[in-house]
């Protein structure tokens, strides 16, 4: 054997692949050439050690005549015995060792008929690379006795054989974070990439499918086939990795223009490709699986007049309403950010075949905040978000998303493209680590988190303009459109505004210096902000690449949020409003001496009806508003400070069985104080009887006025359950005396009741306490409660401390 | 040659790295540790917790230079790293044996 073609014939096919671009062909002459190097090595130094009883095939992409021209060329030896194969163990040696110096890089195996119609939990590879097996040389009748039986076995093991293939693409799709939309992706491996295009042809063969794949799932094939021709052939080895510098190659190679441009054309393809995938696997997944089948049943039971859920897709029961009702596809994206199901393949055909209708109605400006408000608070938005863009509904609505679609920016650590790292900020946010998940619970709208997070780096995409400025000039257009309330966007484009703010104060800042930490304070200006800032923050630097949040890293950030946290709940104390700009006298007499939160917390509305609150106070003494909120009920009284106040409108609440969840109290500089309560009310008194409201109202008036002793008003309230000893929480209670100047910081963190808070503040009062400053919160059974207190005018001594906190524990019944 | 590892305050990293980048020191492994020593560690008090920092946040960097360069490199090194506080943190300085370019097996200062 003289000729040794394959570096030789490589270095051909390389030439000219790179200047025809024509994979075909070099895929074609690959093939043929490895058959022939394989057919002579084996006719010449194989098949003379066992002329009968030994069949060469070619498996895996060779077996398929897909054969890249840097690929492993797969090849079974086909032994009719074990014993046969022993024997003929050098010439396999020999055979082996020519087809590598003819620098072919071999993958072999050697084989009885029988290994290969067995089922190998261990050797996956094994099983699916005979699915495109070939014959090339060798003893006919023996392949034809394999090739008999194989159909046969496929078809009595299509359950293990399906379970194994998928779970080795659930694993590779794992790896790569489930996303196509990487950077530098492999063409080969990454979702959507050509293994993909493969699992999907496999799948088909395994169900015995007739038709054909479709043309757009053809066409992907070429374009990814081509791109890996050339990775091969532009670095001479098996590379499926198109890196930066090969991005670039191709785009001045090919003519393609920009680069980044172009990208966007393989992330079109690989988008088919991932969806055709993930389609076949879901399927083919459900059919095999009884279990499965079982619970799939059982919640296809959610099924609603609009929607059906068959096979844990969400169908449309009636798809022509959508031409008529818009507004559907919302309640689609509702259904599935509700129960977590994926769109049927019909419902999002449907929606994309109207999707010019739907962007029409869309780039009207209407009220749809409510509905995208409930779509972005469910446990499964991040699902919907993800639908909602796949199918083209997300740049319906804001089409400022548009800029970022599939959009790349290079940066060393950045994984993915703009929009995909901005849906992964989404689902960042819903799968949390303790400590953060706590501040999601206590967020009072995650859903204008979830929103700040869809366009925090939509500016990327916006040439010549700061990308920040550009994020929140695009973002304050979308909110207007969609019609969001004034306190929401406020909220929102703080969060965009400042989405870098709190990463960068962990790079550039000494996290231990107190100004560091009064500098952010100042800049978050309230608690709820600074939780809300945190979780933003944790969710865009978590989504650069799944490796960047070390530990470390997330210290840090929890570190800072402490930090701030605890300046931001001194400041309450501290830092009072002194220097009013400018306003009426009785405007500035009446913020006086209140804490600054009060002037951040409030709108200017809120705060002239305050001043009315104030108004009528002066004729009763004491003024009490009532309300409705959205999900809760608040109270509001202004009155002049006296012992036990606190207490006795906590202690009326609870004797009408009212819930406190929050509750603030401050005080001017006149001795006036204003609290408020936020309370739910459980069994719905005051919904269904207004008058109750009004009773509420009077009643505590009286108590207000001295009228009423809050003691005779509980004395029939019923004994609150309380939950087994082992979920209790634990009550502890804390001093801090170096907090503030002028009074001690004390927190109660206990299991919540009904009633809870008037003991607590009794405690407080009936030892001698004046409570400054009260500021209360609730999250879900336990309560989070902050008092600023002092004793004749001055701190809290340790003794008093003692005896306090006993009090305290006694009454959050530690 | 001369390996040098600084133990420095996270914040000073860019400047640091800068400091370095601008007298031709590119090359450098940087670790995220925590550690303590004079700089003992903080308290802080979250809803009733107290929330023990024993161990600071601390930036390591590692580089091995020339022995010509070593003095230049700690003092580009020190004056970017310096606030002047407790927990600036330290460097310390090793001789080096041998350094190999696994790539080209380069030997010695053209290894680095």
């Amino acid at each position: 054997m003289e000729n040794r073609p394959s570096s030789d014939g490589l270095a051909s096919i390389r030439r000219d692949f790179l200047a025809s671009g024509d994979a075909a062909t070099a895929l074609a002459e690959r093939n043929a050439q490895v058959d022939r190097l394989v057919l002579e090595a084996a006719t010449t130094l194989l098949l003379p050690a066992a002329p009968t009883g030994l069949a060469v095939l070619a498996v895996g992409g060779y077996g398929r005549r897909q054969l890249f021209p840097y690929s492993d060329v797969d090849l079974l030896l086909l032994f009719e015995s074990e014993d046969l194969a022993v024997a003929s163990k050098d010439a396999i040696a020999v055979f082996l060792r020519y087809l590598w110096d003819s620098s072919m890089r071999v993958s072999h195996s050697v084989r009885t008929p029988a290994e290969c119609t067995e089922v190998h939990d261990r050797n996956i590879e094994l099983n699916i690379s005979l699915l495109d097996q070939r014959y090339l040389t060798g003893d006919r009748a023996l392949y034809a006795g394999l090739a008999e039986k194989l159909p046969r076995f496929i078809h009595g093991n299509r359950g293990p054989l399906v379970r194994n293939l998928a779970q080795l693409a659930r694993a590779r799709h794992a790896k790569y974070a489930g996303t196509f939309y990487h950077l530098e992706p492999n063409v080969k491996e990454t979702p959507g990439g050509l293994r993909d295009h493969q699992l999907v042809c496999w799948l088909d063969q395994l169900h015995g499918a007739q038709e054909g794949p479709s043309e757009e799932l053809e066409a992907a094939f070429r374009f990814l086939g081509r791109l890996r021709c050339y990775l091969h052939c532009q670095s001479g080895r098996d590379n499926n990795a198109l890196s930066f510098e090969a991005q670039d190659g191709i785009a001045e190679l090919w003519r393609e223009g920009d680069a980044a441009q172009w990208m966007r054309q393989y992330y079109r393809h690989a988008r088919v490709v991932y969806r055709a995938a993930i389609r076949a696997l879901d399927a083919s997944e459900a059919q095999f699986s009884s279990l499965f089948a079982q619970f799939r049943d059982w919640r296809s039971r959610v099924s609603n007049a609009d929607f059906a859920v068959h096979r844990e897709r969400v169908h449309f029961r009636a798809p022509q309403r959508l031409d008529v009702e818009p507004e559907l596809a919302l309640s689609l994206f509702e259904f599935v950010a509700r129960h977590g199901f994926r769109l049927s393949l019909e419902a999002e055909q449907r929606i994309e075949s109207r999707i010019a209708a739907l962007r029409a109605y869309f780039a009207e400006p209407r009220p749809l905040w409510p509905a995208l408000n409930q779509i972005l608070s469910l446990p499964h938005a991040p699902l919907a978000v993800r639908a909602m863009h796949e199918t083209g509904v997300l740049a319906a609505i804001f089409p400022e998303m548009e800029r970022i679609e599939c959009l790349v920016i290079r940066d060393f650590y950045h994984r993915y493209t703009v929009d995909e790292h901005t849906l992964v900020t989404m689902q960042n946010l819903w799968k949390l680590p303790n400590g953060y998940r706590d501040l999601l619970a206590e967020v009072k709208q995650p859903s204008v988190v979830m929103f700040a997070l869809l366009f925090h780096d939509v500016g990327k995409g916006v040439p010549g303009e700061g990308p920040v400025d550009a994020s929140v000039r695009l973002a304050q257009g979308a909110m207007v459109r969609v019609q969001m309330p004034w306190p929401d966007r406020e909220t929102a484009l703080f969060l965009i505004r400042k989405h870098l703010e709190l990463s960068q104060v962990m790079q550039s800042r000494d996290l231990f210096d107190p100004q560091t930490i009064r500098d952010v304070a100042h800049q978050m200006e309230t608690v709820e902000r600074l939780k809300a800032l945190t979780l933003v923050t944790y969710a865009d630097i978590s989504a650069v690449n799944p490796e960047v949040m070390t530990p470390w890293r997330a210290e840090q950030l929890w570190q800072l949020y402490l930090a701030v946290y605890n300046e931001l709940t001194r400041e309450l104390e501290t830092e009072r409003i002194e220097a009013i700009p400018a306003g009426p006298p009785e405007r500035i007499a009446f913020l006086e001496g209140f804490p600054t939160r009060y002037l951040r917390t409030h709108t200017e509305q809120e705060i002239d009806e305050h001043m009315a609150l104030e108004e009528k106070s002066r004729i009763k003494k004491a003024a009490v508003d009532i309300r409705k909120l959205e999900s809760a009920w608040q109270l509001t009284l202004v009155a002049a400070d006296r012992p036990f106040l606190f207490a006795s409108v906590a202690g009326t609440l609870s004797s009408f069985g009212m819930n406190i969840l929050k509750a603030e109290a401050f005080a001017n500089r006149r001795g006036l104080v204003l609290d408020t309560f936020t309370f739910e009310d459980p069994s719905r008194t005051l919904e269904l009887n207004p008058t109750e409201a009004d009773r509420l109202r009077a009643t505590t008036e009286r108590v207000l006025a001295g009228k009423t002793d809050v003691r005779e008003l509980l004395r029939n309230r019923p004994k609150p359950v309380l939950p087994s000893r082992k979920a209790r929480i634990p009550a502890t209670v804390s001093f801090d005396s170096e907090a503030s100047r002028t009074a001690t910081l004390v927190e109660i963190v206990a299991e919540d009741r009904p009633g809870l808070l008037y003991d607590l503040a009794s405690a407080i009062s009936s030892d001698g306490g004046n409570i400054e400053v009260v500021l209360i919160d609730t999250q879900a059974h336990k309560a989070i409660d902050v008092f600023y207190v002092t004793a004749e005018g001055k701190k809290l001594g340790p003794e008093k401390q003692q005896v306090l906190a006993a009090a305290l524990r006694k009454a959050a019944g530690a | 040659m001369k390996k040098i590892e600084a133990i420095i305050q996270p914040f000073k990293l860019d400047e640091v790295k800068e400091a370095l980048k601008g007298i031709g020191i590119d090359g450098m492994t940087i670790s995220e540790v925590r550690g303590h020593g004079r700089q003992k560690g903080h308290k802080e008090v979250y809803r009733g917790q107290e929330y023990n920092v024993d161990l600071l946040p601390k930036v390591k960097l590692e580089m091995v230079v020339p022995s010509s360069r070593s003095e230049e490199v700690l003092k580009a090194l020190t004056a970017a790293a310096r606030t002047g506080k407790i927990g600036d943190g330290k460097i310390f300085v090793y001789d080096v044996a041998e350094a190999i370019r696994i790539r080209n097996d380069d030997r010695g200062e053209s290894a680095l």
